[in-house]
Parts: C-alpha cells; structure tokens; sequence
C-alpha cells in the first residue's frame, strides 16, 4: 500500500510537471518543433530579448500586474480595517460578497467589467474607452478579494489592545498604525499582494475583453499566435514566465513559512499558561 | 494625606442606549492603590478605559491634577495602561517593547538604554533584552508589560485584570510584586480585578462596583467589615443576611429574638439587613444557645469546617473549628460585636440565604467571571 502510494504521489507530479518540463526543454532545442530534439541551444532566448515588440508587451504586463497589485493591497488593506469595524454579522455578509468575485466565472467578469466600460464610456462620450485606464481598473478589481483574504485573518489574530498599547504610549493614532498594526499585519499584505500580482500577470480571459489596441498585455497577445504556428522563441518566453511566478510563489512561501513559525511560537507559550494553570 | 489626582466628577456611559455607567464620582489621591471590585459587566472596566482616555463619556468630566482631561486622547495623558493580557508587541523583542515609549519620545540612545535596563532589573527580568516575547511564559510577559508601562515614569498606572491569565500561585507572588513596585516607585494604581480576595490583599482603598454604579468606596476592613447593602455583604466574603427589625439603637429584633448590637442611628422599628460572618458565629451546647437548627452540610476546609444550618428553613453558613456531625442539632450564639446592621437597598433579599447554595457552582461563577461579555459590548458599541 505504502509503495502503491509512492508510485502515485510521482505518477501525480509526472503529470503535473511534465508539461513543463517539455516546454524548457523546448525552449532549449535547436529543432524547429518539438519532435526533432536536435541540440542544445541558447538562440531561443537571443532571439526573444532582442523582440522589442515582445519584450514591449512583457513590459506591459508587468506594468499592469505591478500597479494593479499594489492598488490592490492598498485598498484591499484599507478595507480591511472598515470591515473589521462592523458588526459581526454584516462582516460575515461583506466577507462573502467579497469572495464570490473569485469564484465567479471570469468570462462572466470579463463581460461585465466590458459591459459596464462601454456603459460609462458612452455616458462620457468618449471613443475607444477600452485601454490602458480599462485594463488596470478590471485587474484591480479582480485582484482585491486576494487581498482582503489574506489580510483579513492577520488582522482577527491582532489583539485589538495592541494598538491601544501604542497610543498609551505616546504614538498618535498614525504613528501607531505604522509602528505597530502595519508592521504585524505586513506577512498578510505581502503575500494578498504577491498573489494578486501573479494573478494579474497571467490573466488573459478579463484582460480579453477589457483590453483596447492601444494597450495589449502579453497573455492577449499571446492568444492571437496560438491561430498562427507557435514560434520556438514563445518557449523561451514561457519559460521565463514560468521561472519568474515560481520566484514569486517561493518567496510567498517563505514570507508564510516564517509567519506561522512565528505564531506557532506564540501558541505554545500560551499553552504553556494554560498547562500550568490546570 | 496626599492630595487628589485624578477625579471622576458624575461620569455617566452609554453604549448604544444601555447605560454602563451611571453618576461615577470618584477622586484618587497620589500615590494611592485604588481596586475597582465587581462581577462582570459592573462597569470596571470603562470607568478604566474612560481614566486612560480610550473612551469619552457620555456625560460628566475627567480631572488629572486638577486639570479636565475628559477629551485629552490617549498618547496626551500622563497615565500609562496594563491591558488584559499584555497586548506586547509581537514584532519586537522584550527590549524594544519596553523602550517603545522611550523611542516615541525621542530620547537619546543612552538614557533610554540605561532606563530599560534598570526597569527590566527592577521586574527581575535581567538578561531577557534579545528574548522575542513570544517565547516568554505568561508571568514574564506580564512583566514585560509593567516594565513597558512604567518606563515611562506616568503619575498613575491603570492595570487592567493584570492577572487574570496566571495561574494561582503566580498570581499570588505578582500581587506582592506589584505591591512592592507601587511602593518603591510612589506611583498611583488604578487596578480593575473581579477578585475580591486580590482587591483586599493589595488595595488602599476599594471601590465596589455593581450595574455600572459605585456601591461603596472605602479601605479592605471597611468594605468587609461596614458593608453597605447585601451586594457588597455577598460580593465580599461569604455573610448571612437575615431581615431585622431595628427596635432602638443597638438593639435589633431577626429570627424572632432581640440581640444587642453595636450599630445605631436608624429610624424606630426600622426594616433592615442584618449582616453576620460565618466566621463570627459560635456553636454551642444545644440547650443555651440563641438560635437553633439542623446541620444539613458539612465540608472541611482545612483551618475549619463549613456547615450550612437550617433554623426554620433559613439556611446560615457558619464557620467552626469544631466538628458537628451531620444531621446533629446545634445552637449558636451571636454576640453584639458580630452584628453588623444595613439599611434596606434594591439588594436586599437577593443574597444571604444559603439555600440554594451549592459550593460547585459558586466557584465556576467565581472563575468564569471574566470582563468579556462587557468588553465585546463595549467594542461593538464602539463602531
């Protein structure tokens, strides 16, 4: 039983990963489709880096997953504390309204957000709404529930005291924020903030129907060579891709890791309490 | 006699409509040990809250030095908090939780290290500057925190139900410590406990709390020994409580017998409570005695034992080192001095009767008699 279930813990990762592995090796290949492994090469890469046009829409989406994350994390953050100031059952209601965007059907969000940019647009009249301004406003929107989950907790596990402590203190209600409630609830914004921004960087069904001409995100345009013959160099864009958000990924890790240690820490010292008080 | 530091002048609190507190007056000499006493809910820990600013009151004004505060924030106060359970700060360690109110006040390097310094030695917690304070025990933390609270030198430290969170025989040592640190330091404690025993032990002067009003204000033998009505009698200490009749000064009329007492100045033929300890009650030789009833429980305590005696269905608990068996007749004899008499007050038939006494249950009350009921109250009522 043991050995069967080592067998399929690898069968289970062969299937996850090899998809992967085929496509760096690819990347790597100096034949022209993935059949004909002829040797190793690096001019996939050469060739991508000196694609102004490519590494322009890169550019692009780093932009817009930077900026829409950051956003987000400053709102989503920022919400938090107002969420945190209801009641108990409005915050329940909020908290779920605020997580069905995550589980809704992108393509439904996608031609909503559309809907309503088109709407607003006409109100204004203004030609051609769809753009950059339309782009950054649907990422933010879509990247702040990752935000407000992972900020939300942090802040239920802050004993409210806390920031009373500050405050007597001395510090102005401020400088308590950012010496003592910010810097304790930081683990949680970092990696909403992360996640988002991955989320951001890959998201190709809103971006679809949000994005105009003037403005394309890689994943968009992306999906127009997929009609065409792939060429190799797209593998070694992917590739990198695929490094950066795993980058990403380990570094939200280790954020997680050291946060948990670090409560699980507290935890034991208080069980201490309780151990000696029976 | 010191003089008056802080004075609550007729504070009242309303969270959403429910009135928490009501007519608070109060003054609070320099250098003294106040105790705020009561059951969860009494108020304790607003009036508190509305001394360190983390409230305003619905009405009525806060005086610090004879200054008005009542809308001072906070960080302005010269007063400094010990919140229930420490409220550290977990991202820095026990040195820079203690010197945070240094560094706020943007002292030099040098004063503030050697001012931490001392104040950790003074809390027996030398050599801990690098410890995280997660992985300190309860007992530590709690130092830390009065360290952290008291580097700052405030004219008065409010201690929120300090050690609620330890367990007995710790308590025990940080109330003398506490006490001692009052006394070396000369500063003035404001102290919240629902621990009737911790509030004798440590306080100058105690103040009784019930449904958000004073109850009685006076020093730990006052309050035990002059209570003013049957909450404070009941919340302090065990008592029998029985209805009188006050036929002259220093002669009441209960359980249809005339005692002489030491009390007076009441109307003729007044309705009173009669106060008696079960400390104070002598078992005698069944025939001589005043009062006379069944033992119907027994218990042994160690210094004594504890009967609950039934005298024509009223139930009294006396406290004897003599062994009576259970089911045995007894009498007992009460002398003038054991005799303490109240006016009638809304308490009056509430507390006093053991007959519905139950040990188990007092003591669970007892111990799950924590602020939160009120503090969640208060929160929601905040926002």
């Amino acid at each position: 039983m043991k050995r069967f279930n080592r067998i399929f813990t690898v069968a289970v990762f062969i299937f996850l990963y090899a998809p992967i592995l085929l496509l760096v090796a690819a990347s790597f290949s100096s034949g022209t489709s993935l059949s004909n492994f002829e040797g190793f090469t690096l001019s996939r890469y050469s060739e991508l880096f000196s694609d102004k046009n490519m590494l322009g829409l890169l550019l692009n989406s780093l932009i817009v997953a930077l900026i829409s994350s950051v956003v987000a994390s400053v709102f989503g953050t920022v919400s938090c504390f107002g969420i945190r100031r209801l009641g108990r059952r409005a915050q329940k209601t909020v908290m779920t309204v605020t997580n069905i965007p995550m589980t809704n059907p992108e393509i439904v969000t996608g031609i909503s957000l559309a809907l309503l940019f088109v709407f607003i647009g006409q109100m204004l009249k203004l030609k051609d709404v769809m753009g950059f301004w339309t782009l950054l406003i649907a990422h933010i929107t879509f990247n702040l529930p990752y935000v407000i989950l992972s900020v939300m907790p942090k802040l239920n596990q802050l004993d409210r005291h806390v920031g009373e402590a500050a405050l007597d203190l001395g510090c102005t209600p401020i400088k308590a924020f950012f010496k003592v409630t910010l810097p304790e609830i930081l683990p949680g914004i970092i990696s909403g903030g992360l996640m988002a921004f991955t989320m951001s960087l890959d998201d190709f069904v809103i971006s679809y129907f949000v994005y105009g001409p003037a403005f394309t995100t890689l994943p968009v345009e992306i999906y127009t060579y997929t009609k065409k013959p792939l060429p190799p160099k797209l593998y070694a864009l992917f590739t990198v891709l695929f490094l950066a958000i795993l980058l990403v990924m380990i570094v939200m890790n280790i954020v997680q890791a050291r946060d948990d240690n670090r409560s699980r820490r507290n935890k034991n010292a208080k069980g201490e309490i309780t151990l000696t008080r029976i | 006699m010191e003089k008056e530091l802080i004075r609550l002048a007729d504070i009242a609190m309303q969270f959403d409509g429910e009135e928490v507190l009501r007519s608070i007056n109060l003054t609070v000499r320099d250098k003294e040990f106040v105790t705020l006493l009561g059951p969860s809910g009494c108020g304790k820990t607003t009036t508190l809250r509305i001394i360190g600013g983390f409230e305003t009151p619905t009405s009525g004004e806060v005086y610090f030095d004879g200054e008005c505060i009542t809308n001072l924030p906070p960080y302005k106060r010269k007063v400094n908090t010990i919140f229930q359970r420490y409220a550290l700060f977990p991202h820095l360690n026990v040195f820079e939780n203690v010197a945070f109110g240094l560094r706020i006040q943007k002292l030099p390097e040098e004063e503030i290290r050697s001012r931490v310094l001392e104040m950790l030695a003074l809390v027996n917690l030398k050599g801990y500057e690098r410890r995280s304070t997660d992985a300190l025990s309860g007992g530590q933390q709690q130092r830390v925190a009065i360290a952290r609270a008291l580097v700052c030198r405030p004219r008065l430290l409010l201690l929120d139900e300090p050690l609620g969170a330890l367990d007995l025989r710790l308590r025990k040592d940080m109330q003398a410590e506490l006490k001692r640190i009052q006394q070396q330091l000369g500063i003035t404690f404001v102290y919240v406990t629902h621990d009737q025993e911790e509030a004798l032990a440590m306080s100058d002067t105690v103040v009784v709390m019930d449904k958000g009003r004073i109850q009685q204000i006076g020093t730990p033998e006052d309050i035990y020994n002059e209570p003013q009505n049957a909450f404070v009698a009941d919340f302090i200490g065990e008592s029998n409580i029985i209805d009188g009749i006050m036929h002259e000064d220093r002669l009441v009329e209960f359980c249809g017998r005339k005692f002489a007492c030491l009390d007076g100045g009441f109307e003729k033929r007044e309705n009173v409570d009669v106060v008696i300890r079960p400390e104070d009650i002598d078992i005698i030789p069944y025939q001589n005695g005043h009062i006379k009833g069944t033992v119907t429980s027994v218990t042994f305590k160690g210094v004594h034992y504890e009967f609950i005696i039934d005298v024509d269905g009223f139930k009294w608990m006396v406290q004897s080192t003599d062994y009576r068996e259970l089911g045995s007749e007894v009498a007992f004899i009460i002398e003038p001095d054991a005799i303490h008499i109240m006016k009638k007050s809304e308490y009056s038939g509430m507390f006093g009767d053991y007959s519905t006494y139950s040990e188990a249950y007092d003591r669970d009350i007892r111990e799950f008699d924590g602020e939160e009921p009120q503090e969640e109250k208060q929160y929601e009522a905040e926002e």
